[in-house]
């Protein structure tokens, strides 16, 4: 991808970023997925930009509930 | 603000500006006693999420041999250890820990309440004072002495919380988790301190709760195999196609007699996908 179509994933992952270091830095969570749903974003975002990764990461969120089973679940 | 620019937080701001004035003029609470009982509210909604969880940790008691194992044959590296337990946690239907669903719909609480806080036009002399040691909610947590007193009730909070929040056995990570919260105390510190109530309330919650379910967890040791047995097996071999990349944690079958016809079973497939 050239720099210039990695702008709006670049985007998305700064979101992520200003999320791990509020929010998410007060509130510890120990995800029950590995790799955990902000480095899940993160990867969903570099390898299918924005709107796919934004959608991937979504998806995995609302997975990732006490009703799921959790474990090994990396981007594909 | 670009945050602010997004129209649902303006609207967030609007339902909780609405809650605390009901708590305040309806119930007669206080403006900081309402933020207390906003949270408890929010703590209690998510309760049926936590039950899942304990149900959980319920379970896991019986695989910590198998998990010690795992963690004990990947020592060296963290990265593959926690891949394989993740590998274990859900061939086994089990995992001790949290998600984060239900921990992110508590976000959307904390960023209305920063804004109403910041935002709202209080009454001409509301009382926005809390056990006549913090002054006034809507103002910084460090410009008034008694901010510093809630600031370390957070810490102490934020680490109690930590501590039966963590599922993690590595020492190296528990520490991590517990030395955290004075790293976050700068960031807070310059939060309303209305925020800081709302922390720390929702870390006793955290703390009450972690206790009453350490009790239920150590009374009932033994979990109920028939259950497991009669809706794992299909899944199992779903869920077979990214967990069978490299060799399983072989899990020896658990010492209780009764799971032991499953357990045979899984492992003859085991072998057979190898």
């Amino acid at each position: 991808m050239s720099a210039v179509l990695r702008v709006p994933s670049m985007l998305g992952i700064g979101l992520v970023w200003l999320y791990r270091m509020t929010f998410g830095a007060v509130f510890p969570t120990t995800c029950k997925y590995h790799p955990s749903c902000s480095e899940y974003a993160v990867q969903a975002l570099r390898r299918h930009g924005l709107v796919r990764g934004s959608v991937l990461a979504g998806w995995r969120l609302l997975r990732c509930n006490p009703w799921s089973r959790g474990g090994f679940d990396p981007v594909r | 603000m670009i945050v602010y620019a997004i129209p649902i937080i303006s609207q967030l701001e609007d339902v909780m500006r609405h809650v605390l004035n009901w708590f305040h003029y309806n119930v007669g609470l206080t403006w900081a006693w309402s933020i207390v009982a906003v949270t408890v509210v929010v703590r209690m909604l998510l309760v049926p999420l936590t039950i899942k969880q304990i149900h959980s940790m319920q379970n896991l008691q019986r695989f910590a041999p198998q998990m010690k194992e795992i963690q004990k044959k990947y020592k060296n590296d963290r990265q593959k250890q926690n891949e394989e337990l993740m590998k274990f946690y859900r061939e086994n239907n089990v995992n001790p820990a949290a998600s984060c669903l239900p921990m992110l719909l508590q976000l959307p609480v904390f960023i209305s309440l920063y804004y109403t806080l910041k935002h709202y036009n209080w009454p001409a002399g509301a009382d926005l004072s809390w056990l006549n040691f913090i002054h006034d909610i809507s103002a910084g947590t460090t410009a008034q002495w008694g901010g510093y007193i809630l600031l370390v009730v957070y810490v102490a909070s934020q680490m109690a919380s930590s501590f039966f929040m963590m599922t993690t056995v590595d020492k190296t990570q528990r520490i991590l988790f517990m030395v955290m919260p004075l790293f976050f105390v700068f960031i807070i510190a310059r939060f309303p301190a209305g925020l800081v109530l709302y922390w720390v309330t929702t870390n006793l919650w955290t703390v009450g709760q972690g206790l009453v379910t350490r009790r239920l967890v150590a009374r009932t040791p033994a979990p109920v195999p028939e259950r497991r047995s009669s809706r794992t097996p299909p899944k199992d071999e779903g869920s077979s196609g990214n967990g069978a990349v490299s060799e399983p944690p072989s899990p020896k079958p658990a010492p209780s007699a009764s799971s032991q016809p499953r357990q045979v079973r899984r492992k003859k497939k085991r072998t057979s996908r190898r």
